[in-house]
C-alpha cells in the first residue's frame, strides 16, 4: 500500500489522561479514509495529531518518509489542508477573501501574490461551486454554502492531503450528502488523499474507501467498509446491538441500530 | 469558464478604495496638524506655518512655531499614532473590537513603569539623574509586565477574548492604584504635574523627547510592517489559522510584545491617553475595511488626528489653563466603548 501518511506508535496525552495509546496506522494515498468510533474514542485527536495540532508524547507521524515534527508551519500547511470542526471567520468577510487565505502558506515576503495564487482560488471556488458567491459576505450564506466555502479555502491550499474534522455535524441531511459528495469528487477528480472524521456510521460506510474504527484511544479494526461493518464488531466498538444490511442504492453496508447494549448504559437504565 | 482569469478585480477594487480613503485621512491629518500649530495665544495662518517650517519667518515666529508649538503637535502625532496602531494589532489578534491598550492594562502598566522610574531616579529638586532615553524603556518594562500578567492570568483560556479583557481591566486597575500610591507617598514632589501627565497631556515637550519617541517608533513600525503580512490569518479561529500555517498562540505573543512597545513609547511622553487605541483602529476598519496595510496606516493617521484634535480642543476651551488632552479622549471614548459593548450584546445575544 502506498501510504500518504504513516502513524507509528503514536501516543498523545492531555495532561495525565491518555487520549491515544501507541497507534499504528497507514493512510492510503489517493483514497478516502474515514476515522469512526464512539464519543471520546480519540478519532478527532488522531486527525489533529496527524496535522500536528497535538504534540505526541511518543511515536511519530510521517508524510511519506518525512517526519512532520521537522517541518515548518507553512511547509506542513502546503502538505496537509485542514477543515476544523468549528471553523469561524468574521461575518463581514467575503467569500473570496476567505478562499484567498488558503494561499497564505504559499506566499512569501518576496512573492506576496502570484498568478498561481489567483488561479488556485478561482479553481477552488469553481470546483466547489461557489464562484457565483465570490463577493458575498460570509454572514449572508446558508450553512451548506458556508461549508462549501470553507472547503474551497482548504482546496485553494493545494495540498495532497486534506483532513476534515466532522465536516457535516451541524448540517441538514441534504447538505451532509452534498458536502460529502463534493469531498469524494475532489478525491476522485483531483486525486487528493482525504482523511475524514465522521460521527455517523452509515455515512462513514457510504463514503469511505477505508474505514478505521477507534475505541478508547486505540485502533480496533481497519479495512474496507464491507469487511468492517459486521454486527459483532459494531456492537463491540459502539456498544449497540444492530442489524447490518446492504444499502440497496449504493450497495454499501448499512447499520440499523436496535438498542444500546453497553453494560454501563444497561446498569443506568435498570437503576 | 473563460480562459482569461480576471485577476481579483473585486479585491483589487477594495484595495484601491482603501488606499484612496487613507489618502483622504492623510490630508485631514495634515490640516489638523497645521491647525494645532496655528492655534495659540496668537493665530498663525497655515500658509505662514508652512513658510516658517521651510525656513522663513521672523525670529519670534520661529521660536513660537518651532520651539513651542511644533514639538507639542509632533509628540501628539507620534503618540496618538503609536497608540492607535497598538490598538489595531491588539484588536486583530484577539479578534475583538473591544481590545485596546487601555482595556488590556497596557497603558496602566506603562504608566506605573514610568512613575516607578521617576520615583527611583529623581533627585530632591525633581530632576532626573539619568538620561530621558530610559523613560520609554521603563514604560516598556511596565507595559510588558502588565500584558504578561494578563496573559498568564487568563491561562489556558488566553484565546478567549472575554477573559483577556476582564483580566486586562483588573491588571490596569491594580497598576493605576499602584501609580496613585507612588504619587502620594513617593518622592515626586510635583504631584500635580505627574497627575496631569498620567491623564495624558502633550504640553511642555521638547525636541529631544520628540526625537526619542520618533526613533523608537521607527524601529517599532519596522516590526509592525514585518508582522503585517502574517496578520490576515488571525481573522480565523485558532485551528483554522494553524491549518493554513500560522501558529496563532506563538504569533499572538510576538504581536502583544510589539503592541506593548508602541503603547509604552506613547505613554512615556504623552501619558496615559485613553481610548485612542480603541476608537482609531475601529474607525479605521470601518473606513478602509479588512486590508491590513491600509488599516495600519489609517489607524496611525486617525490616532494622530484624535490626539492633536483633543489637544486643540482643550487649548480652545480651557486656555490659558492647561487641561490634559486625555480628558477629551476619555469623555468621547467612554460612551464609544459603551456603544461597542451594547452593540456586541445585541448581535451576540
Amino acid at each position: 500500500m502506498d501510504k500518504a501518511v504513516s502513524v507509528a506508535a503514536l501516543t498523545v496525552a492531555y495532561g495525565a489522561a491518555t487520549a491515544l495509546s501507541a497507534i499504528d496506522l497507514g493512510i492510503p494515498r489517493g483514497k478516502v479514509t474515514v476515522l469512526a468510533g464512539p464519543n471520546g474514542c480519540g478519532k478527532s485527536t488522531l486527525l489533529r495529531a496527524i496535522r500536528r495540532l497535538h504534540q505526541p508524547k511518543s511515536g511519530e507521524v510521517r508524510l511519506g518518509d518525512l517526519p512532520i515534527s521537522g517541518l515548518k508551519e507553512k511547509e506542513l500547511a502546503r502538505h496537509i489542508g485542514l477543515l476544523a470542526q468549528n471553523p469561524s471567520a468574521p461575518d463581514d468577510m467575503t467569500v473570496e477573501e476567505l478562499v484567498r487565505l488558503g494561499r497564505y502558506p504559499h506566499q512569501t515576503m518576496l512573492q506576496p501574490w502570484s498568478a498561481a495564487d489567483a488561479e488556485a482560488i478561482q479553481a477552488a471556488m469553481f470546483g466547489t461551486g461557489v464562484s457565483h458567491l465570490s463577493d458575498r459576505r460570509l454572514g449572508s450564506l446558508s450553512g451548506g454554502q458556508l461549508q462549501r466555502v470553507w472547503i474551497a479555502m482548504v482546496l485553494a491550499q493545494e495540498t495532497d492531503i486534506i483532513c476534515l474534522d466532522e465536516p457535516v455535524n451541524h448540517l441538514d441531511m441534504a447538505y451532509q450528502i452534498d458536502c460529502l459528495d463534493l469531498v469524494r469528487r475532489l478525491n476522485r477528480e483531483h486525486s487528493r488523499t482525504v482523511v475524514l472524521v465522521l460521527h455517523d456510521l452509515n455515512l462513514a460506510a457510504r463514503y469511505a474507501d477505508r474505514l478505521v474504527f477507534l475505541k478508547g484511544g486505540a485502533v480496533v479494526a481497519e479495512g474496507m467498509p464491507v469487511e468492517l461493518m459486521s454486527e459483532a464488531l459494531i456492537e463491540d466498538v459502539f456498544g449497540i446491538s444492530c442489524r447490518v444490511i446492504t444499502d440497496p442504492v449504493h450497495e454499501r453496508p448499512l447499520c440499523i441500530p436496535i438498542r444500546n447494549s453497553s453494560p454501563r448504559f444497561r446498569a443506568e437504565t435498570a437503576a | 469558464m473563460s480562459l482569461a482569469l480576471p485577476r481579483n478585480t473585486a479585491l483589487a477594487g477594495i484595495s484601491r478604495r482603501a488606499w484612496l480613503a487613507v489618502a483622504i485621512i492623510a490630508v485631514a491629518a495634515i490640516l489638523v496638524a497645521l491647525c494645532g500649530i496655528g492655534f495659540g495665544s496668537t493665530w498663525i495662518d497655515p500658509r505662514r506655518i508652512v513658510e516658517i517650517l521651510l525656513g522663513e519667518g521672523s525670529r519670534g515666529e520661529r521660536v513660537v512655531v518651532l520651539q513651542l508649538r511644533a514639538p507639542r503637535v509632533a509628540i501628539a502625532i507620534l503618540a496618538g499614532g503609536a497608540m492607535a496602531v497598538s490598538g489595531y494589532l491588539l484588536q486583530k489578534v484577539t479578534r475583538n473590537e473591544l481590545a485596546s491598550p487601555g482595556v488590556l492594562g497596557v497603558i496602566g502598566g506603562a504608566g506605573l513603569g514610568v512613575v516607578i522610574f521617576l520615583a527611583l531616579l529623581s533627585n530632591e529638586s525633581n530632576a532626573l539623574v539619568t538620561s530621558i532615553v530610559w523613560q520609554p524603556v521603563a514604560a516598556m518594562v511596565g507595559a510588558s509586565v502588565a500584558i504578561t500578567a494578563v496573559f498568564l492570568l487568563s491561562g489556558q483560556q488566553a484565546s478567549s477574548a472575554v477573559r483577556l479583557l476582564l483580566f486586562g481591566i483588573a491588571v490596569g486597575a491594580v497598576c493605576k492604584a499602584g501609580t496613585l500610591i507612588l504619587m502620594i507617598v513617593g518622592p515626586i514632589y510635583r504631584t500635580t504635574q505627574a497627575s496631569r501627565w498620567l491623564a495624558g497631556a502633550v504640553n511642555e515637550i521638547n525636541w529631544g523627547e520628540v526625537q526619542v519617541v520618533a526613533i523608537g517608533l521607527a524601529i517599532a513600525m519596522i516590526g509592525v510592517f514585518a508582522v503585517a503580512r502574517r496578520l490576515p490569518p488571525t481573522d480565523l479561529d485558532e485551528v483554522s489559522a494553524r491549518g493554513i500555517g500560522l501558529n496563532l498562540p506563538h504569533f499572538r505573543i510576538l504581536v502583544f510584545a510589539l503592541a506593548s512597545a508602541l503603547t509604552a513609547l506613547a505613554v512615556a511622553f504623552a501619558g496615559g491617553v485613553g481610548f485612542i487605541g480603541l476608537m482609531a483602529p475601529h474607525l479605521a476598519r470601518l473606513i478602509v475595511g479588512r486590508p491590513v496595510l491600509p488599516g495600519i496606516v489609517a489607524s496611525f493617521l486617525l490616532g494622530a488626528i484624535m490626539l492633536v484634535g483633543a489637544d486643540l480642543i482643550v487649548r480652545v476651551l480651557f486656555a490659558p489653563t492647561e487641561v490634559p488632552a486625555g480628558t477629551v479622549t476619555a469623555v468621547i471614548g467612554t460612551p464609544y466603548f459603551l456603544y461597542l459593548v451594547l452593540r456586541r450584546g445585541r448581535t451576540n445575544g
